[in-house]
């Protein structure tokens, strides 16, 4: 069995860093203070790598961080570079094109002194294709939404461009989206040019979830999560005092 | 009949060739030209009408079709064995009198003659080295009996018997073979880590996509000796330790699929695939799998993601697909010219191999010599020729009245060298120094009518039509470069786009996330590199110098050069052009749209294109 394997080390802008194996570039930065901008970076999504906003340079070439996993040899990387600089100007404007109002690409736009450019102005319609979306749906256990189309009309959807069967109504694609340019309704639930129904907390009332949302979740008596919570402290004080031994 | 060892396929084989043989035959090109330009009926034609002439089939001629016999522009074509004749523009009324001349006396038909001996004395065939297309215009693609007469197996036979798995991959190790299908990555390399890798399964896998516009020369190959990537790849797996192989076609190949499945189906029923292959323990089967039609689909990571039955789009990778790659598991990817290679090295040894090309870049390569040259076709020439010696020797140059401007090679991601860079020998490392990549192995030349910002548009232009839209910088810059490119073309460039192109561009290439991405910018890099003033005048003069981009120039008539041969005169659609047969001819600007139609029909270069003020 191998023990524990050996660290990574190297340094990012001068600063030394030491990494369990296989920790990405960007979590690297993390340890050390150092912020690297994401845009289809999510903590809670596997990683992608699509916007290359992240990127960082090692020995003139430039990795994407958020995907980039530390292994036998660190190195030395730069996040500050010129052409770091350089590169990020380039996404960003490419990226304003799509959302030209989006703020965090507007102040994003301001510290690389990026701006978009007239000969794009024909594909504002607010995504980023960064399939934040698209990884959200996935990880949710669904397949409502995907990336269709290639080149510049790569755009999300449902299939055939239709409002997907297979979505529960869960909103987690709109909650992930970093431009907030999905459309939906919380109450009544409403996404993806569906309307769903809403389950309510037999106690207290409120709006748990869709039907089918819960259904994927293999939930069939649900409470909305104050009411378990408290219904399972009523629970625990039930039980004899001898169940508590042995925690 | 089922092999038991290779005693039985080398007693086969003996056999085979002792066996009787026509006293003549006829090879029909089954190239993707020919076929186009009706070879599968004169073929038929042709075994019918010798047939009604009283001749023997088998004993007196044969009558097939056969891979690409490489003079494609000159096609259909028919090779005449045993004299060695070539004949060109075989039409189907020329069928009776090639029956009666030619197969039955052995005269050729002097009209139709483009070589009594091609090998010998026809300047297409003469320079080059014919290796992984030995086979065409000698055998039956996807017929056993054929690839065995012509030493086919016999790699296999000794392999199984006298070396083991890691003796086959030293052999191809050391033969310093280079990938074939575009960035001429060291073979070996990945041979030994795969077969390396720990794993009980593991896979071969040929890329047989050739997405390249107008490139065949991996369709030729497939369809015209599919045995000899078969063979490779059944090697491949004997080394690595590999019981499964996927050969990936691309989908508008059918031609391919069917012979190669032919080819697979015979293997099979002679114990040369499938289990306990020639009555061995090593056991190895092959699957077609059609590829998705996208340009990107031949991209390593993307390719996998498709046989695996997922959408075929890159993946940001740091594993070697060599440990990981099909379903998580050791994978061995080579170009299928790269496999058929192989049994060549096999069966030869290392040191014959590396008897072809350089020492750095061994062996021969095919390519498609197309463009504005005299003679265009399939060619395979040793690796480190000067490309001199391909356009003008093989290709005879450009054609009357013209001159040399550039070729464009590697593909739509290639790049354009100009004529500084044509004693440059043709190999992986002087090609990607220059600007330009190896790719495929596609050549198109291009003569003084060619503009060059015309030219980075259309590859740029259809880059950006396949970008498969994942990251950023492909998805959105290709279609800015492209935007940029198509304004200097109409003239609506804007002071200083030159300088914006090349910064973009650069940018462009350091931070896409595969291949297409990283190499798209190459036309526009390589034109600028070699051609900028082109540029320069698109931007600030609004002037297309080859007469190309329409209303950037006015076409003037050189009244020295012109013969008055009328021939632009015909061309013009706005009848602007007058004169008398035999006179220089006048052009009247007030009618002239500015298209450049009489610039390429004038064959004495009189015609030419001026600045719009001048
Ligand atoms: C956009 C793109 C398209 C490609 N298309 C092909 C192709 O059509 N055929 C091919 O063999 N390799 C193609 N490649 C190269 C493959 O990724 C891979 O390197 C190759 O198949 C490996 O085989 P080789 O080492 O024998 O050349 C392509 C690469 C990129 C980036
Ligand atoms: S470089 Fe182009 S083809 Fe490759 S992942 Fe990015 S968008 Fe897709
Ligand atoms: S955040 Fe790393 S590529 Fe998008």
């Amino acid at each position: 069995m191998p023990h524990t394997l050996p660290k990574v080390t190297g340094t990012i802008d001068g600063l030394k860093f030491e990494v369990s194996p296989g920790t990405t570039l960007l979590e690297a930065a993390k340890t050390l203070g150092i912020t690297i901008p994401t845009l289809c970076h999510h903590p809670g999504l596997p990683p992608d790598g699509n916007c290359r906003l992240c990127l960082v340079e090692s020995g003139k070439k430039l990795l994407p961080s958020c995907v980039f996993p530390l292994r036998e040899s660190g190195g030395a990387f730069s996040t500050q570079s010129p052409m770091v600089f350089e590169a990020r100007a380039f996404v960003v404007t490419l990226l304003l094109s799509r959302a030209p109002k989006d703020k965090n690409l507007l102040k994003l736009a301001e510290v690389y002194g990026a701006q978009a450019d007239p000969l794009l102005s024909d594909g504002e319609d607010g995504c980023l294709r960064c399939a934040r979306c698209v990884r959200a749906c996935r990880a949710g256990g669904s397949e409502a939404i995907a990336l269709i189309g290639r080149s510049r009309e790569r755009k999300v959807a449902g299939p055939f461009f239709e409002p997907p069967i297979d979505c529960v109504g869960c909103l987690a694609c709109a909650r992930s989206c970093p431009t907030g340019v999905i459309a939906f309704g919380e109450e009544p639930r409403s996404i993806w040019g569906r309307d769903f129904d809403l389950v309510k907390c037999p106690r207290c009332g409120r709006p748990i979830g869709t039907p089918e949302e819960l259904k994927r979740a293999g939930l069939t008596d649900p409470l909305c999560p104050d009411c378990r919570r408290r219904e399972f402290s009523a629970s625990l004080l039930e039980l004899p005092e001898a169940s508590f031994t042995g925690y | 009949m089922l092999l038991k060892d290779q005693a039985g396929l080398e007693a086969l084989r003996s056999g085979l060739i002792a066996g009787p043989k026509p006293t003549r035959r006829l090879w029909v090109c089954g190239g993707p030209g020919c076929l186009a330009s009706g070879a599968a009926k004169i073929q038929e034609a042709l075994v019918r009408e010798a047939k009604g002439q009283g001749l023997n089939f088998e004993i007196e001629f044969r009558a097939d079709l056969t891979g690409c016999l490489g003079l494609c522009e000159k096609g259909p074509l028919v090779g005449v064995e045993p004299e060695g004749f070539l004949l060109e523009k075989v039409a189907l009324a020329d069928c009776p009198e090639l029956v009666f001349e030619t197969l039955r006396h052995g005269r050729p038909i002097e009209r139709l003659l483009a070589a009594r001996d091609r090998f010998k004395s026809h300047p297409f065939y003469q320079p080059q080295v014919r290796q992984i297309t030995r086979r065409f215009g000698q055998t039956v693609p996807g017929s056993l009996t054929d690839y065995l007469k012509t030493g086919g197996y016999k790699a296999l036979g000794l392999a199984l018997t006298t070396l083991s798995p890691a003796e086959v991959s030293l052999m191809v190790e050391r033969s310093d073979l280079r990938g074939r299908g575009g960035g001429g990555f060291p073979a070996g390399r990945k041979w030994a880590s795969c077969r390396l890798a720990p794993g009980s399964v593991k896979y071969v896998l040929a890329n047989g996509d050739e997405g390249d516009p107008g490139a065949f020369m991996n369709r030729s190959l497939m369809e015209g000796d599919p045995f000899s990537v078969i063979e490779g790849m059944t090697l491949g797996a004997y080394a690595v330790g590999a019981s499964k192989g996927f050969i990936y076609v691309r989908h508008e190949y059918p031609l391919s699929v069917e012979r190669l499945n032919r080819a697979i189906q015979s293997a099979e029923k002679s114990g040369l695939l499938g289990r306990n292959i020639l009555g061995g323990s090593f056991g190895f089967s092959l699957e077609i799998v059609e590829g998705g039609g996208a340009f990107v689909c031949g991209e390593s990571s993307a390719l996998m993601a498709s046989v695996e039955g997922r959408e075929g789009q890159p993946r940001v990778k740091y594993v070697r697909s060599t440990e990981k790659g099909l379903w998580e598991a050791p994978t061995l990817l080579q170009n299928v010219e790269t496999w058929a290679n192989v049994p060549l090295i096999v069966e030869n040894g290392h040191e014959w191999f590396k008897g072809q090309g350089t020492s750095q870049n061994p062996g021969t390569k095919v390519f498609c010599l197309v463009g504005q040259v005299r003679r265009s076709g399939l060619v395979e020439m040793p690796l480190g020729s000067a490309i001199r010696k391909l356009v003008f020797d093989v290709g005879g140059g450009t054609g009357a009245g013209r001159s040399f401007k550039a070729v464009q090679i590697g593909g739509p991601s290639g790049g354009c060298l100009p004529d500084s860079a044509l004693d440059l020998p043709l190999d992986f490392d002087n090609l990607s120094s220059a600007g330009a990549i190896m790719g495929s192995g596609g050549l198109i030349v291009m003569d003084d009518l060619s503009c060059m910002v015309d030219v980075a548009r259309y590859f740029t232009g259809f880059l950006m039509g396949e970008s498969c839209g994942k990251c950023s910088p492909c998805r959105e810059g290709l279609t800015l470069l492209y935007r940029i490119l198509d304004a200097l073309c109409q003239g609506r460039g804007r002071s200083g786009d030159t300088q914006k192109l090349k910064k973009l561009a650069t940018l462009l290439s350091k931070t896409a996330l595969c291949g297409l991405g990283q190499s798209a910018a190459n036309p526009l890099l390589s034109t600028l590199r070699y051609f900028e003033a082109e540029y320069l005048e698109h931007e600030n003069e609004g002037f297309c110098r080859a007469g190309r981009c329409q209303g950037l120039f006015w076409p003037r008539i050189d009244q020295e050069l012109c013969s008055g041969c009328g021939l632009c005169r015909k061309a013009c659609p706005a009848q602007a052009i007058s004169g008398q047969k035999n006179k220089p001819h006048k052009i009247d600007l007030a009618n002239c749209l500015s298209c450049g139609a009489c610039l390429s029909v004038c064959r004495f270069g009189a015609a030419k294109a001026a600045r719009k003020d001048s």
